[in-house]
């Protein structure tokens, strides 16, 4: 079975995970309460840019294991590429947010306010960077970059299935030339659209290790679905071929890539504790005060599980074993990006409300009172923004349905098995 | 007192030569006592049915070990013995101590199983190892029957196999256990 059909079953689970999504999705928007445009839009931005995030990694990996002359990937590569593929759609996301900022859809970025950045030295500062057009231009160009360049690696690589031959290798020196330059653009690119995309939603704080931080949860949950995505494959009896030493391998680079994820998170915690800068401090002071459960949470899924269950060699060839660490890996990265988005946007929304109704109640003597009140709100607990409510998980199946559907649709596009590249048979004996 | 043993032995140009000899081997049932090499050989522990290792949970058990030093002795230090305020923290600044258990985790890992191995295979300063052949060491693949004992038309069988495969040298040779 060199072909994967993409239909039945599976295809019929998927749509329904998508309505799924979908009608959470609205259930946020219409159910009501002062912050559902918010909560909507922050679920939106929080699952756009995870999965984004993933397809843009996707391509990253094949770039890297491209330009290193690698063999061992060559067998599953139709399935990075499959991965990568989300990033049009993803792109088209981020895009809808750019533009919610000129519309005014949403209250997400606190520079994006006019009124607040006139009255803030802090913002102003910053304004060179951060806003509108920036914002705009960075998702478009960066994003649509890494489209092109990762279109042009997939089609010389479908190419080579028809017009190459065994001993040519016309295609692959064409692929190089793209994947090198993917990575010099995306090694910076990635940076600079994290620091927009999230790293902006605190926009008073700043760290140096954020956009290598949450570049590296994106990894970690590549490496996730794409070893998902293969155990799959290999159950319903495709990639014959793929023996279970390249799942081996795959299984070395989550555990060895969630010890650096926790290596990059220690880093930037111990640096801005033991430095104890107040305007450093706030970022993790808001997250440990008011978030504590899942502020532990993540870390203990996010280290010590991968770290434990992945250190025997045995462990890592184990199909059960893996499908379970990458699902629990897959979660915890999910919910890094929550803690990562909702609380800052939390707080700018409140500010948004508190200074609405100021206005409206400026006149009145009591007007001072109402706007703090609406503030003290920030330590009270909400759904969605708290903890994930069911909204939230409808909303992220929602997406995964839609990523998974989109990755399927992919696979199905070409033979699993690039056979004429030149790697092949280096990948299919390979061996650790 | 040592025992002494009588090794037939075969030197091979190649690895893949001493592959392919290991496999016959297999297939004639003969029992192969060890096979030297220069350099590790891909594929040649299952063919030997080696077993995984277990130098790796040592490792673990010594870099536990290290990690609970480092986290308790300086827990110890700062919150009991001499309790310091350094910089406004706690008198148990946790990260703090973190990159440090870190260090020792990886030392004790280190320096443990360097020593395991080193007193599970019997090595010291004042070991004395006996060599087949100087080659084995240098360019040459190795395979060693322990014949010890056995009648000379199976002895036989032995140095057959070798020539068969390939061994550009047969020998045997008398030694202590090695």
């Amino acid at each position: 079975m060199n072909q994967f059909t993409f239909e039945g079953k599976t295809r019929s689970m998927l749509i329904g995970g998508i309505i799924l999504g979908v009608v959470s999705m609205l259930l946020t928007l219409f159910a009501g309460g002062e912050m559902a445009s918010t909560r909507f839009w922050s679920n939106f931005l929080h699952n756009a840019t995870f999965f984004l995030g993933i397809g843009f990694m996707a391509a990253f990996a094949m770039s890297v294991w491209i330009t290193a002359w690698s063999g061992w990937f060559v067998m599953s590569k139709r399935v990075f590429e499959a991965l990568a593929s989300f990033m049009g759609l993803g792109g088209i996301f981020m895009l809808i947010i750019a533009i919610g900022n000129y519309a005014g859809f949403h209250h997400l970025y606190h520079w994006a306010d006019a009124e607040a950045v006139a009255g803030d030295p802090v913002l102003q500062g910053k304004s060179a960077f951060l806003n509108k057009h920036m914002y705009l231009l960075a998702t478009v160009a960066f994003v649509g970059m890494w489209w092109f360049m990762n279109k042009k690696i997939r089609d010389y690589s479908v190419d080579e299935d028809t017009n190459g031959r065994f001993g040519d290798f016309k295609h692959m020196y064409s692929t190089r030339k793209w994947a090198a330059g993917y990575l010099a653009i995306a090694g910076y690119s990635s940076a600079i659209i994290i620091w927009l995309w999230l790293m902006s939603i605190d926009a008073h704080w700043y760290s140096t290790m954020y956009a290598w931080y949450a570049g590296s949860s994106w990894w970690v949950s590549m490496l996730a679905f794409a070893i998902l995505i293969i155990i799959y494959l290999k159950s319903k009896g495709a990639l014959p071929n793929l023996n279970e030493d390249v799942i081996h391998d795959l299984g070395k680079f989550l555990f060895g890539f969630s010890v650096f994820w926790t290596y990059l998170w220690f880093s930037q915690f111990m640096l801005i504790w033991y430095g104890n800068v107040g305007e450093e401090t706030i970022y993790f002071h808001t997250r440990i005060n008011e978030y504590p459960f899942l502020f532990y949470l993540i870390i203990v899924l996010n280290f010590p599980i991968p770290f434990l269950v992945l250190m025997s060699n045995s462990n890592k060839r184990k199909m059960g074993t893996m499908v379970f660490t990458s699902i629990v890996v897959i979660i915890g990265h999910w919910l890094d990006f929550f803690l990562m988005i909702k609380p800052g946007v939390r707080h700018t929304a409140m500010e948004h409300l508190a200074h609405a109704e100021h206005a409206t109640a400026a006149h009145t003597e009591g007007g001072h009172e109402v706007a703090h009140e609406v503030v003290e709100h920030v330590s009270h607990f909400a759904a969605g923004f708290t903890l994930p409510g069911f909204l939230e998980l409808g909303t992220f199946i929602g997406f995964l349905s839609l990523f998974l559907f989109v990755v399927f649709n992919t696979l199905s596009k070409a033979a699993l098995e690039p056979a004429n590249d030149p790697f092949i048979e280096e990948a299919k004996h390979h061996h650790v | 007192m040592k025992t002494k043993k009588n090794i037939v032995f075969g030197l091979y140009d190649d690895e893949q030569d001493l592959l392919k000899a290991v496999k016959v081997s297999n297939e004639r049932g003969l029992k192969i006592y060890d096979v030297y090499s220069p350099f590790p050989i891909h594929g040649l522990d299952p063919l030997l049915g080696l077993k995984e290792s277990r130098l790796h949970i040592v490792g673990f058990i010594f870099g536990t070990l290290g990690a609970m030093t480092a986290f308790f002795f300086m827990s110890w230090i700062f919150k009991i013995d001499w309790p310091n305020v350094f910089g406004g923290k706690a008198f148990l600044p946790t990260p703090a101590f973190i990159p440090i258990t870190f260090e020792l985790t990886v030392l004790f890992a280190g320096i443990g199983m360097v020593v395991t191995y080193f007193i599970v295979n019997g090595l010291s300063m004042k070991a004395e190892t006996e060599v087949l052949h100087d080659r084995i060491s240098d360019d040459k693949f190795c395979l060693a029957y322990d014949v010890t004992g056995t009648a000379f038309e199976h002895t036989n069988a032995y140095e057959s196999l070798l020539n068969d495969t390939g061994a550009t040298f047969v020998s045997s040779k008398e030694m202590s256990d090695l």
